[in-house]
């Protein structure tokens, strides 16, 4: 994107990140220890971790909703825990990585689905014809744009997730964080709420962080990385994290079925290449096994 | 069920009341409870009446629509009717039983009001809730009340919370319903008891929706920073509010209208409020 | 097995009238076994959750009736909660309604309502808990506390403590990671195995149907698409993809194998099922394996 060639396109880096809450002043509960990540511009990473791993206070680091305890964070290669950081900066900082929470009605603000999209282009103070195109584009982004004049309430779980993404998009972010974003939707809702996610990574080349328990959806993206206990646990790409079946196991996460197969058949000693994913690669290992001795 | 009640919901369209701006339907609310309150004469009544209906017709929003949200209030128009018709006092009386009395006029004066509540429950929701989106609605508050910002008064974070309110109620609604079923399902009992056994039967209720409207706010606070709300300074609006000759034309209607009541009020004969 | 509840030609209809009108449940007549588990499963929509307020008399049917132990629920529509305790219903997150100071009030809120005394309550109250793995000690804490786990499970452990002949559950794991899942379902089924109670589980999760319940019912646009056991069920992977509903991934690969030549035995729709058809299948056809020791 950027034609200065010595800027690196690490979008995200965090460094030796530390964050505690505050808990009444008793003892303090770490949530993220000793974090450090780097996130390259244009990436999918899928962030799992069971409830309670610290999965969702990383990301509300990220955008400045938190602050953290020490440690540094680099956006862009700013660091975003300058002192020196004004308010403005700190808006900026939000418009590049907007954030998608997990529930749909906890976040549209507005009483019809257009209004809802442009409010954070009117807080950025947009002038108004560019807040219609961009509106009208980020409508047509995630499949919306028979919906403008709609009353939200009226909208299924992944109809309203996808106009809250709109909402994100409006802003042109360069990073797009979804806080279990799908959690709370019924599959055919997931599902259009993945296309959109994976159109936007591709097609637009938004950075995408989709933090999730749900073991197929980390499958979709470049890079997993598995937080347990405020720790970075495991960080590679889907095939290497999930050859590891019982060590996601010990964080409490699961893998996809074909992949339990394949370890469970590797356990009673029949050899197959570990960290398969697919329906389809699992079903072509098994028929080459058996094509093999025939 | 709870699901029903539509007052304070925005119906989306197209009519020449959803197309008037904001301030200008605030100020034709102001003028209706206005001509409301003039009103004497039966004749103004008449016309007042007229004026609902026509007023509905234009906005295209269904009388079934109208009629759902003036439910909610039948029993304060049952109230002051009965009230009406027991304390008004007549030369024309039409049933007497030892200390009651019914005279025709108490009859009239309750239906008259029952009238002027209707219209003005109608009236003002057809202006302002119905046809009018909340985010149109603080913008068209926000710019009227502007000048009081000059003496510190924070015009746009209460025409905003009162924005968020309108938008949430429907989602309340829901959420009553759900949390009602669910402690209906442990065998809670809403429609039997004593007033007390009632009102303590609220509780288990009353308690996870406050919880819930607690989680939701904060919630709702996380999302509007990240997507950079930071009040009124700086922001620009997606939807410019300009006066056009539609809004001085419903204006002038209006002051004719109001005009027209004070005459009737004053020339027509017969039964005077 | 006994039938301890059915729908006879239950018909329900939103909004009739308005243009909102939808029917959500259209002549539908389905059996529920005593003694078993069983899921619940459609896309949103299809009348699940209308079923399911059906059960316990949330919501009248306009035509048709409910039986529970043959008896019309609404032959007397004044002792409608009575049947609220017997049909045990756990709604949908059902941690939002917590309200009272104490966990251990919380769940004592139904058996009160029962008018039950008050050391039949307490008793209740220590079974249900434990019931739903909520340490004694926590019963004295207040719910908003907890963690959402631990809120999910006194929420059931209030409906359990009524003791319903039949636990229905509206998506009991939504919103859970996978321990939670696991941790929540296997409860259900512990419950469901020491009582005998009947329980119906409503979920999405195919993977979770397969793994939990012993008979499946499918709905589709306010019908009955279909009911059996899972084998029969997940034997029908096209026809539940066409209606828009998914199998558990194991059950695609099965089937994708048997395409591909592989003679299969069995009814596959669990990880076990298939890894015991697949060595079985391997043995047969001499496929070396390493062993441990050599290894």
């Amino acid at each position: 994107m950027s034609n200065i060639s010595n800027i690196s396109n690490i979008f995200i880096k965090t460094e030796n990140l530390c964050f505690s809450y505050d808990n009444d002043g008793e003892e303090k509960v770490p949530a993220i220890k000793n974090a450090s990540i780097e996130i390259e511009a244009g990436s999918y990473v899928a962030v799992l971790g069971h409830n309670g791993s610290g999965k969702s206070t990383l990301a509300k680091l990220l955008n400045m909703i938190l602050l953290p305890t020490s440690g540094k964070i680099y956006i862009n290669g700013r660091d975003i825990t300058d002192p020196e950081m004004s308010e403005d900066d700190m808006f900026e900082v939000r418009r590049q990585i907007g954030m998608v929470f997990q529930n749909p009605d906890n976040q549209l603000v507005a009483t019809v689905v257009e209004e809802d999209v442009a409010f954070g282009p009117e807080n950025l103070g947009v002038p108004p014809e560019v807040i219609r195109e961009r509106v009208a584009e980020a409508l047509e982004t995630v499949g919306m744009t028979a919906y403008a004049r709609h009353a939200p309430h009226r909208l299924s779980g992944g109809q309203k997730q996808r106009v809250a993404i709109a909402g994100i998009i409006a802003m042109r972010p360069e990073c797009i964080i979804f806080d279990e974003s799908t959690a709370m939707l019924d599959p055919v809702g997931r599902k259009e709420v993945l296309q959109t996610i994976g159109r936007l990574n591709r097609e637009a080349g938004i950075t995408v962080l989709n933090i999730t328990h749900y073991m197929d959806e980390a499958v979709l993206a470049d890079r997993v990385i598995v937080i347990n206990d405020g720790e970075i646990y495991m960080d590679g790409t889907p095939v290497e994290v999930f050859s590891q079946v019982d060590k996601l196991r010990e964080a409490g996460l699961e893998v996809p079925q074909s992949t339990e197969l394949l370890f469970r058949l590797n356990a009673l000693g029949y050899e197959f290449a570990p960290g398969i994913l697919t329906t389809d690669d699992c079903v072509a290992a098994i028929l080459a096994k058996l094509s093999r001795t025939e | 069920m709870l699901k029903d009640i539509t007052l304070g919901q925005f119906f989306p369209g197209e009519s020449y009341i959803h197309r008037l701006d904001p301030r200008t339907k605030i100020i034709l609310t102001v003028f209706y409870i206005i001509i409301t309150f003039s009103a004497k004469s039966i004749f103004s009544f008449a016309a007042l009446f007229l004026s609902v209906v026509m007023i509905i017709g234009i906005s295209k929003i269904s009388f079934k629509t109208i009629i759902r949200g003036i439910r909610p209030v039948l029993y304060i128009m049952i109230f002051t009717m009965i009230l009406n018709i027991f304390l008004t006092n007549g030369e024309d009386l039409l049933f007497h039983w030892k200390f009651i009395k019914i005279y025709k006029e108490g009859i009239i004066t309750a239906l008259l009001v029952l009238v002027r509540i209707i219209v003005l429950i109608t009236g003002t929701s057809v202006f302002i809730t119905y046809t009018t989106s909340p985010i149109q609605l603080t913008d068209g508050i926000e710019r009227l009340f502007s000048p009081l910002k000059r003496i510190g008064v924070p015009v746009h974070d209460l025409a905003m919370m009162m924005s968020l309110a309108l938008r949430f109620i429907p989602t309340l609604i829901e959420e009553t319903d759900r949390i009602m079923n669910a402690q209906k399902a442990r065998g809670a009992d809403f429609s039997t008891g004593s007033l007390a056994s009632r009102v303590r039967a609220l509780i288990p209720i009353i308690i996870p929706l406050f919880v819930s409207a607690y989680r939701r706010a904060e919630e709702l606070a996380v999302a509007m920073e990240c997507r950079c709300y930071r009040g009124g300074e700086g922001r620009t609006r997606m939807k410019i509010l300009t006066y056009g000759l539609n809004d001085f034309f419903a204006i002038f209607i209006f002051l004719l209208f109001l005009a027209a009541i004070i005459l009737i009020n004053i020339y027509a004969p017969g039964f005077k409020l | 097995m006994d039938t301890i509840i059915e729908l006879k030609n239950i018909t329900y209809v939103y909004g009739s009238g308005t243009p909102f009108q939808m029917t959500a449940l259209d002549d539908v007549s389905v059996k529920i076994k005593a003694g078993f588990i069983t899921g619940l499963i459609g896309h949103t929509g299809s009348g699940k959750s209308t079923l399911v307020q059906m059960l316990n008399g949330l919501l009248r049917p306009h035509a048709g009736q409910v039986l529970l132990h043959n008896k019309d629920i609404w032959e007397n529509p004044k002792e409608i909660s009575s049947i609220r305790f017997k049909v045990g219903l756990v709604m949908q997150y059902p941690e939002y309604q917590l309200f009272d100071e104490t966990v251990g009030k919380d769940i004592a809120f139904g058996p009160k309502n029962m008018k039950l005394s008050d050391e039949e309550i307490a008793r209740r109250v220590e079974e249900a808990a434990s019931f739903v793995g909520i340490d004694k000690a926590l019963l004295d804490k207040s719910p908003f506390d907890l963690s959402g786990g631990q809120k999910r499970r006194v929420a059931i452990a209030g409906i359990i403590a009524m003791r319903p002949d039949v636990l229905v559950l509206d998506e009991p794991a939504a919103g859970l990671d996978p321990r939670g899942r696991k941790e929540i379902l296997g409860r259900v089924r512990q419950y469901q195995r020491d009582t005998g109670a009947a329980v119906i589980i409503v979920s999405h999760s195919m993977e979770d149907m397969a793994k939990y319940c012993d008979e499946i019912i499918v709905m589709n646009r306010a019908r009955i698409f279909a009911q059996g056991s899972c084998a029969e069920i997940f034997a029908r992977a096209e026809e539940l993809v066409a209606v828009g509903l998914d199998v558990p991934q194991i059950a695609y690969i099965a089937q994708a194998l048997r395409r591909g030549g592989c003679e299969l035995e069995g009814d596959i729709y669990t990880v076990e099922g298939a890894l015991s058809a697949l060595v079985s299948l391997f043995e047969k056809k001499g496929i070396p394996r390493k062993t441990a020791n050599n290894a």
